[in-house]
């Protein structure tokens, strides 16, 4: 409090901090790491890789750890489980857990008796539907604080499932070009697509979020012009899209190097967790007091 | 019965008693407020006005904090108190960040004290003894609902009676701040409210505080 001056406390829109500062962190990189979990997951039922799934399943177990340190109390996570009827991060647990139990058997059963063709289906059927779970609910965490505007939107759920679709596909990608797989060409098509999507969400949120309130307008331009310009700007913007896209280009023309590739898988990840950081340091609460 | 308080803006003078009280109290440590005096100003030059808000948790009848809490420890009693069950919460943080009157605080470092190098001071020990505080979790207004079980137990009305009324309330050397039952129509704090035009605080934020301000 003492870097608050008294008039400025609650007159001036305040920057949310217990979702970013020190502890917070870590809830901002648990959100990233289910996003590319449940997207990698996705990505990898669909091609049928189960190394893809593998991963999937470790970043899982990564988002999970995450969060722990994020908790003051690890010791009763447990307890998260407890009211799923209403709050978004014991909704979301469960989705972990579940994803976790159902992924486990999949990749038990697909490694040790794939020819039990029937309980692979539905086990990778329930597994995605978790996966996609685990992917939105992060959204939905942070969209129901009506307190914060800028977070209020019905866009964020989207926008972080496609983030993670996209930082997932790029895994899958890594993935494939390290076992010479033949569907790399239908994969890049996909990440084009789901690249140029994340451009125009983005585009949709920000100009959607100017409209909301004043405290969500001075956010967007933080984002795009104050102290968060450089993380929007070269994190999501250079790194998320204009580099990935740039590559996925150059790879629609010619033959790709795979240096070139993997330049582009890098990018999306940090792009990924660069919007969540993003996002979250952009959230400000709308002042108590009137100012004018 | 729902709890609830009514402030007079125009006659707090912004002397942070009620700060005091508070902490007092409930032996809080240091950087840790219950209650807040904020202070502000409204136009402009000559035509100023300056405006003093002494804000808490507002005690909301459809209380964000406790809905996104997804361990169940912030729960709300049936007289509307909204309080924190220490051993259950985790400390995720979800009810600051949901809370749009920002009441909350995480009372992280067990080990704070007022005067760091210094023995602890009669006071803090005595609190570490009769209310003390978990480390690691987060903490709020609770309305004082110790003085409030305790004086209805001694039949007391919270609100007329000291002794069953929060600690801010009595101490407010103005009598700027008035608490009582809102679900009562008879009781005084609803005839000030009705009287006096008392309006809660961002009713746009919809968690319908149990306080009002009275302008």
């Amino acid at each position: 409090m003492e870097s608050v001056k008294p008039y400025d406390f609650m007159v001036k829109p305040q920057q949310q901090k217990d979702w970013i500062d020190g502890r917070g962190n870590f809830i901002a990189f648990a959100f990233f790491l289910g996003g590319i979990s449940g997207g990698l997951f996705l990505a990898s039922a669909y091609f049928d890789n189960l190394l893809g799934m593998f991963i999937s399943w470790l970043l899982a177990g990564a988002m999970g750890l995450s969060y722990m340190i994020h908790l003051t109390h690890p010791m009763r996570f447990w307890r998260m489980l407890m009211k799923p009827k209403t709050s978004w991060i014991a909704r979301g647990f469960s989705f972990i857990m579940l994803f976790v139990g159902f992924t486990t058997l999949l990749l038990i059963i697909r490694q040790w008796a794939p020819d039990a063709t029937g309980a692979i289906v539905t086990l990778k059927v329930l597994a995605g539907i978790f996966a996609f779970a685990q992917s939105i609910y992060t959204g939905f965490a942070v969209s129901y604080v009506s307190a914060i505007k800028v977070w209020n939107s019905a866009i964020v759920p989207v926008l972080f499932v496609t983030c993670g679709l996209t930082g997932g596909l790029a895994i899958l990608l890594a993935v494939m070009m390290g076992q010479d797989s033949g569907d790399i060409v239908a994969l890049e098509n996909i990440i084009r697509v789901v690249l140029i999507a994340l451009a125009v969400i983005i585009g949709v949120y920000l100009w959607n979020t100017t409209y909301s309130s004043a405290a969500a307008r001075e956010a967007v331009k933080r984002l795009i012009g104050g102290s968060l310009a450089p993380l929007f700007w070269i994190g999501v913007f250079l790194f998320g899209i204009i580099i990935p896209v740039a590559i996925s280009i150059i790879t629609y023309f010619t033959e790709a190097s795979s240096g070139l590739l993997i330049t582009a898988v890098v990018s999306e990840i940090i792009g990924g967790l660069a919007l969540r950081f993003a996002v979250l340091k952009a959230g400000m609460y709308t002042p108590l007091l009137p100012a004018d | 019965m729902r709890w609830g308080m009514a402030i007079e803006l125009k006659r707090c003078v912004g002397c942070n008693e009620c700060v005091l009280a508070c902490k007092a109290e409930h032996f809080l440590p240091p950087d840790i407020f219950w209650n807040r005096v904020l202070i502000g100003e409204k136009g402009k030059y000559p035509n100023v006005t300056k405006l003093i808000y002494n804000v808490r948790c507002n005690q909301c009848a459809d209380p964000a904090c406790v809905k996104v809490c997804p361990t169940g420890a912030t729960q709300q009693r049936e007289d509307g108190i909204v309080w924190i069950d220490d051993t259950k919460c985790v400390g995720c943080r979800y009810c600051m960040v949901a809370c749009p009157y920002q009441m909350r605080s995480m009372y992280e470092d067990g080990n704070a004290q007022y005067f760091p190098g210094q023995e602890l001071t009669e006071h803090e020990k005595i609190g570490k003894v009769l209310y003390p505080h978990t480390p690691g979790v987060v903490t709020k207004c609770v309305f004082c609902k110790e003085r409030i079980d305790a004086g209805l137990a001694a039949g007391l009305t919270p609100g007329v009676d000291r002794e069953a009324t929060p600690a801010c309330v009595i101490s407010c050397p103005t009598k700027a701040i008035h608490f009582g039952d809102l679900d009562d129509p008879n009781s005084e704090i609803n005839r000030i409210i009705k009287e006096k035009h008392g309006h809660p605080f961002h009713p746009e934020f919809d968690t319908q505080p149990s306080i009002s301000f009275i302008d």
